[in-house]
């Protein structure tokens, strides 16, 4: 069915960071400080695997509080906000076929791998539709090696709205700066901005021209491309309206834009943008992939000379590789809490309507079944999530049955996610959300 | 007295229900009538003794059912759905005549436009899976007096170009395909479809055909090689995918295109210097080692070595890119290139004008290098980039307000009837030179480009594939144990690779029975020959029962055992030669000869356990559980994705081989459809069965009632056939006795497609029937598919709904009565030709329903 917001979710499964809705630009204006119910989800799927032992702390084996637990060397960045981790063991991809990853399989819980299109809409393009609306319903960043990145500037490994859509992820902090910030911009990227503006509205123009003459019953569906270019034209005139404000949140752009000493560099700017686009309201939905979704990448910044595959062949616990991603990723992690507390929403901060799900597109490691699946959740999404705990769950509910938890507490009244009753038959004992991790 | 009854007792007092029968039924037309004199008299009359007010049958009271309002849509599309499919009234009762029913359907489908237009809209009666839904028998047969036709068109549209067509077409743009060899008909060649990858993505690959090395294995390989998945987006479902009135480009689709056309620009103007370092570019990879970044680049784009020829079109981008400065003369020509290769059709000198001032402008601010690309890169949303029109804007309406496409409108649709390429050189001369105005213009083309085997029409096969959705096996995800049980490998993605070759090598199939094109639909479905691959050895061989494969396993074991004694033997023998060829040699260290006649045997005795080593590990993970079919025959290929996953890449090689005999007949009974209609854990026998309903009966399933949970139990103890026992209820059966008996004779086949004549260790059981079929000759029992597949394969009902379908797919909509004539005419071109696909297909694209538009058509909602 065609509609409006449809339309403007359609818009956003394409881009990964797509123009939103025209008709929301009180959001923007208004999203820092009035909002009585925002709230934020953010995604950060680190590739390669997440094992267990690195992040449970040692002798934990069952569920508690982890007041008294220190946390390991990998995530020991996040022990001053343990209080809003909750970190989950014991969920199943096993029918996500994780090995050497799942793709799409990771946040849509079904089968993925190299090569395979998404089969349904994942949990972070679900979210954005039914989170308060934002411009951009949904950005995805992608943090790879730089030859990748510079090469392959979006790509579309994990995030989808649907069966055969995937959702590009941006990679090049430039381009994404130049979506975002355009019009806020200088020098190179104004001009660029301010080219790309031109073309876009004549090909609106040029657009809506061809469409006078169409008979009326294609009059709606060809309405629609034209939309498309008001609403990508009319979003970029809105943030030009509101640049005061987006000024207080824009990061600067410095030479790690334009030449970057290492592929973190990149890295680092790009959660500036992601975070950015959270603080300024511009967006509500953020997923982050860390090795973009495959079993490549590269953080040479940190000083791991080695890239791509070997990471992932190697054992993460005690690693001192796998203990500088990790520890790099927990200073992200951080980042973006600080960042959200800074910022005042209601009667507390941002960080308060926030929840971070910190996993892995591998399950627990490069080569798995899928057995086990750890997750970190930060925050607490006003109050509905635990926190400050360790979960072990018993291995018989699968990641869609986090996802299904999220969704429900988004407002969806479901039980499952993407998970019919047969499969449910095979991999989930349970139905309904996970109350293990509710508060 | 309730109000039914009141209606009733005043029209019996009339003595005639409303349909008076002098009155002329037109199809398409307004229906003059509204519910209090029509609509509730005929529910009155035909509804209310079984839908009253008490205990009505199905628990659907249709007693106070009012004119079509939001609320009760739902119900008066039921109503609409069992009237029309004649599924009411019952059989039993007394029926209404064919114009009464025809007029209540149209008007219950006019009142919902109407009612629903600003609610999301009506549109079940347009849904290719309604297109049955208008009656077989008034199509083909004698129409009953009251019934006047209008001579028939389409409405002017446009047409949102797939994403195989978009990627197709821009494939163009940065690859060359190989021409046709006639020696190997069956390889991928230029103006073939772009194939889905290994995994079965669609992507748009750069410069793999100059790749001639790479590090890594085949997830490196497809990491690091410069490609782009479609952006367009279409639903992956059973059925026609493609009419027009389907999708729309959204504003994320458009701004990725745009952000591709970029890319793809780039690969124009500088190769796989758009995408690699300079070094990288040697047709000698050493060079490259000397300079290539150090450590493992494995999954890199600097992994990658590409040859020095040029293989990329050099078209007027890469020209303007290459000369330094910029001339008029070089942007025009790289304009209008790329209008033409993006629409398929030269631009007005307006339509340069525009597009040259946008580059212009863009050059301004950026400079030449980003500003001509992000220019041009505007041509690639032209609105006929992505949509085609078809809407007859130059020509004068006809006597009946209808419009011949002309020109370029008329020549792109013929090319659009069979290819995704832009229209050959003639058939561009033709349009240009206003040789493409008339039928005969039409059938000059036609005829021309269907004679012409070099020239390739992946339009023919798409619409196989939307008829057979034979393509869909590789995206069924299967469970792994119970692939397990079927026979089938569930080791990796090896069951989903062999998926996405069966459905090319059943494209190939297709392809040499359309060459033949002699009773084409009946060889499809009779046909005993098999393109096959390695591993439709397995797929096409038959699952032992248990005890089967018991003793296939004592005899591998005991064949073990044997082998192993002889492999001692052979071994010890070498042993004792190569030993004593050592003593010798130590006794005469100069002696040449024994010093080579050791070295001989030395390495005879390496290579002889390396074989024996070999064998151990085959026969350790011999697959006892399947009798493998012996398939042998000439060598052949089939269409697959190019270098998509390295050296893991598909293959084209094939054989045509025969199918065991008795255990299949035809493209039904191959694992690429049976797996496509199934499920993660079984056969699929309701998919199955409303196949052969649908597309060889030519009827109608209505939906399934929202009130219905949909599930068969799950009792790993039963059979399908047990488990749908559900089906039976009455209330279910209604519909299901359409299907289930027309799918469970599949049972022949577990749901990996093997063979196999027990289910759970007992017989299976294939038994099913053919119930109201339309032809009463076709109707009875079944002894199993083969036996089905052998009655309908020979009716001409099956052929005449296979004629219905190629309507819908060639004219992008379904057939109302007013097609009659031409479905007919069609069916005859077909049957006179004995059955030759050509002659239908010149006779549908030489019909008023393609060459004609009528404008702005009134909906059935506007006439109401």
């Amino acid at each position: 069915m065609l509609n409006r917001r449809n339309m403007l979710h359609g818009m956003a499964a394409g881009v990964g960071a797509t123009f939103g809705a025209s008709l929301f630009p009180e959001r923007i204006m208004a999203s820092p400080v009035n909002n009585t119910n925002p709230r934020r989800i953010i995604f950060f799927m680190q590739n390669q695997g997440f094992d267990p032992a690195t992040c449970v702390p040692k002798g934990m084996t069952s569920s508690g509080s982890l007041a008294k637990a220190r946390l390991p060397e990998p995530i020991e960045a996040l022990e001053p906000y343990k209080e809003r981790l909750h970190i989950i063991n014991g969920l199943h991809g096993m029918h996500t076929s994780p090995s050497h990853s799942a793709f799409f399989g990771a946040l849509g819980g079904y089968r993925g791998s190299d090569g395979v299109p998404p089969s349904a809409p994942t949990i972070d393009y679900e979210l954005s539709k039914v989170l308060p609306q934002t411009l951009l319903p949904h950005l995805c960043i992608g943090m790879d090696s730089i030859e990748n990145m510079t090469t392959k500037p979006t790509i579309a490994t994990l995030s989808a709205s649907g069966a055969g859509q995937p959702i590009f992820m941006h990679s090049n902090p430039n381009h994404l700066y130049q979506m975002l910030y355009g019009g806020i911009s200088t020098g190179d990227i104004r001009l660029q901005h301010e080219a790309r503006s031109n073309v876009l509205n004549q090909i609106e123009k040029l657009a809506a021209a061809n469409g006078r003459s169409l008979p009326t019953t294609d009059r709606q569906r060809y309405g629609q491309y034209v939309q498309g270019f008001k609403d990508v034209n009319g979003l970029r005139d809105r943030l030009d309206t509101v640049s005061d404000h987006l000024r207080k949140f824009a990061p600067a752009v410095d030479e790690r834009y334009t030449k970057p000493e290492f592929e973190t560099d990149w890295h680092d700017v790009l959660l500036d943008l992601g975070i950015s686009a959270l603080t300024s309201g511009i967006t509500n939905t953020l997923t982050i992939g860390s090795g973009r979704g495959q079993i490549f990448g590269a953080w040479k910044g940190l000083g791991v000379e080695d890239q791509g595959h070997n990471l992932g062949h190697m054992k993460q616990p005690d690693n001192p590789i796998w203990i500088k991603i990790r520890q790099y990723n927990s200073r992200m992690l951080v980042r973006i809490m600080e960042s959200l507390e800074s910022v005042p929403e209601g009667s507390g901060t941002m960080m308060d309507h926030t929840l971070i799900v910190y996993t892995s597109n591998n399950a627990d490691k490069q080569h798995t079944n899928g057995a086990n699946w750890p997750v970190m959740l930060l925050g607490n999404f006003n109050g509905t999530f635990k926190t400050g705990c360790f979960t072990q769950l018993d291995g018989k509910r699968p990641i869609n049955a986090l996802f299904a938890t999220l969704l429900r507490v988004a407002g969806q009244n479901i039980d499952r996610f993407n998970m019919n009753d047969q499969l449910a038959r095979k991999f989930d004992t349970g139905t309904g959300p996970l109350k293990e991790v509710l508060a | 007295m309730n109000n039914v009854m009141i209606v009733l007792a005043v029209m019996l007092s009339w003595g005639v229900l409303p349909v008076a029968s002098g009155e002329t039924y037109t199809p398409g037309r307004k229906v003059n009538k509204d519910f209090a004199s029509f609509a509730k008299a005929f529910l009155s009359s035909h509804c209310a003794d079984c839908h009253g007010d008490t205990e009505p049958e199905g628990s659907l009271s249709l007693h106070n059912l009012g004119p079509v309002d939001e609320v009760n849509a739902g119900t008066w599309e039921a109503v609409w759905a069992q009237v029309t499919l004649k599924e009411m009234p019952p059989k039993d009762a007394e029926q209404p005549r064919v114009v009464e029913r025809l007029q209540f359907s149209d008007w219950i489908v006019g009142e919902l436009t109407r009612v629903m237009r600003d609610k999301g809209g009506f549109r079940a009666h347009l849904d290719p899976n309604k297109g049955n839904f208008v009656d077989h028998g008034l199509l083909f047969g004698t129409l009953p007096a009251g019934i006047r036709l209008e001579p028939t068109s389409s409405p002017a549209r446009i047409w949102r170009v797939t994403p195989q067509e978009h990627i197709t077409r821009l494939n163009e743009l940065i690859n060359r395909e190989s021409d046709f060899d006639p020696e190997k008909p069956g390889l991928r060649t230029h103006g073939d479809v772009v194939p889905t990858n290994h995994g079965g993505e669609l992507k748009l690959y750069f410069g793999t055909d100059r790749i001639i090395r790479w590090e890594g294995g085949t997830v490196a390989y497809a990491t690091a090689v410069k490609s782009v998945p479609a952006v367009l987006s279409s639903a992956r479902n059973h059925g026609l995918e493609n009419y027009p009135d389907f999708y729309t480009v959204n504003s994320a689709e458009a701004t990725q295109i745009l952000s591709k056309a970029e890319d793809i620009l780039q690969y124009m103007a500088y190769g796989p210097l758009s995408i690699a370092n300079p070094e990288q570019i040697a047709d000698d990879p050493k060079t490259y080692d000397k300079v290539k970044p150090k450590g493992d680049i494995r999954g890199l784009p600097t992994a990658i070595v590409y040859s020095t020829k040029v293989v990329r079109p050099l078209t007027p981008v890469y020209h303007l890119m290459k000369h330094e400065g910029i001339s008029d003369k070089h942007l025009r020509d790289a304009v209008d290139y790329l209008f033409e290769a993006l629409t398929f059709r030269l631009p007005s000198n307006e339509e340069s004008d525009t597009y040259l001032k946008i580059v212009k402008q863009s050059v301004e601010k950026l400079g030449k290098e980003d500003g001509v690309i992000l220019g041009l890169s505007s041509i690639f949303l032209d609105r006929d980039a992505l949509f085609r029109p078809e809407l007859g804007e130059n020509g004068k309406p006809d006597q009946h307000g209808r419009v011949m496409l002309q020109d370029s409108e008329l020549g792109l649709a013929v090319n659009h009837a069979l290819s995704y390429i832009k229209p050959d050189e003639q058939l561009r001369n033709a349009i240009v030179e206003g040789r493409m105005r008339t039928r005969a213009d039409v059938k000059r083309e036609v005829e021309r480009m269907l004679a012409d085997n070099s020239m390739r029409k992946p339009r023919l096969l798409r619409f196989f594939r939307d008829y057979f959705d034979h393509d869909l096996g590789g995206y069924i995800c299967k469970d792994a144990k119970a692939l397990a049980s079927t026979g089938a490998s569930n080791q990796g993605q090896a069951h989903y690779r062999a998926m996405f070759d069966a459905t090319a090598s059943s494209d190939r199939l297709i392809e040499l029975i359309l060459q033949e094109d002699k009773d084409v639909l009946r060889q499809l479905l009779t046909t005993d020959k098999v393109v096959a691959t390695t591993a439709d050895k397995v797929y096409f061989g038959k699952k032992l029962t248990r005890e089967e494969t018991a003793a296939a396993v004592i005899a591998a074991k005991k064949a073990a055992e044997e082998q192993v004694k002889k492999d001692a033997v052979a071994l010890e023998s070498l042993e004792k030669e190569v030993v004593s060829l050592e003593a010798r040699l130590k006794g005469n260290p100069e002696a040449k000869e024994t010093r080579k006649a050791l070295d001989r045997k030395k390495k005879l005795l390496a290579s002889a356990k390396k074989k024996v080593s070999a064998g151990k590990k085959r026969r350790a993970s011999g697959n006892h559980s399947v009798a493998e079919a012996k398939l042998s025959g000439p060598k052949m290929y089939a269409r697959v994705s190019r270098r998509s996953f390295g050296a893991g890449s598909m293959r084209p090689d094939r054989i045509l081989a025969t199918a065991p005999a008795g255990q299949r007949l035809g493209i039904l009974t191959h694992p690429s459809w049976l797996v496509a209609h199934s499920d993660a854990m079984d056969n699929h026998a309701i998919l199955r069965g409303r196949w052969i309903r649908e597309r060889l009966l030519g009827g109608g399933i209505p939906d399934v009632p929202i009130t219905v949970d949909a599930m068969l139990p799950d009792e790993p103890q039963n059979t399908l056939r047990e488990r749908m026992q559900v089906t039976r209820k009455t209330y279910c059966w209604t519909c299901h006795r359409k299907m289930d008996p027309l799918g469970l004779p599949f049972e022949m086949y577990n749901h990996a497609g093997l063979y196999r004549e027990t289910e759970l260790n007992k017989p299976v059981d294939t038994t099913g029937e053919i119930i109201d079929s339309g032809d009463p000759t076709l109707d009875g029992k079944v002894a199993n598919a083969i036996d089905m597949i052998e009655t309908l394969a020979a009716s001409k009902r099956a052929e005449q709904v296979f004629v219905r379908y190629a309507f819908r797919f060639w004219m992008g909509r379904n057939e109302t009565l007013n097609d009659a004539p031409v479905l007919q005419e069609a069916y005859q071109a077909y049957k006179n030709t004995d059955g030759s696909m050509k002659a239908l297909l010149v006779s549908l694209l030489t019909s008023d329903a393609f060459l004609y538009r009528t404008g702005s058509e009134p909906t059935f909602g506007e006439a109401n």
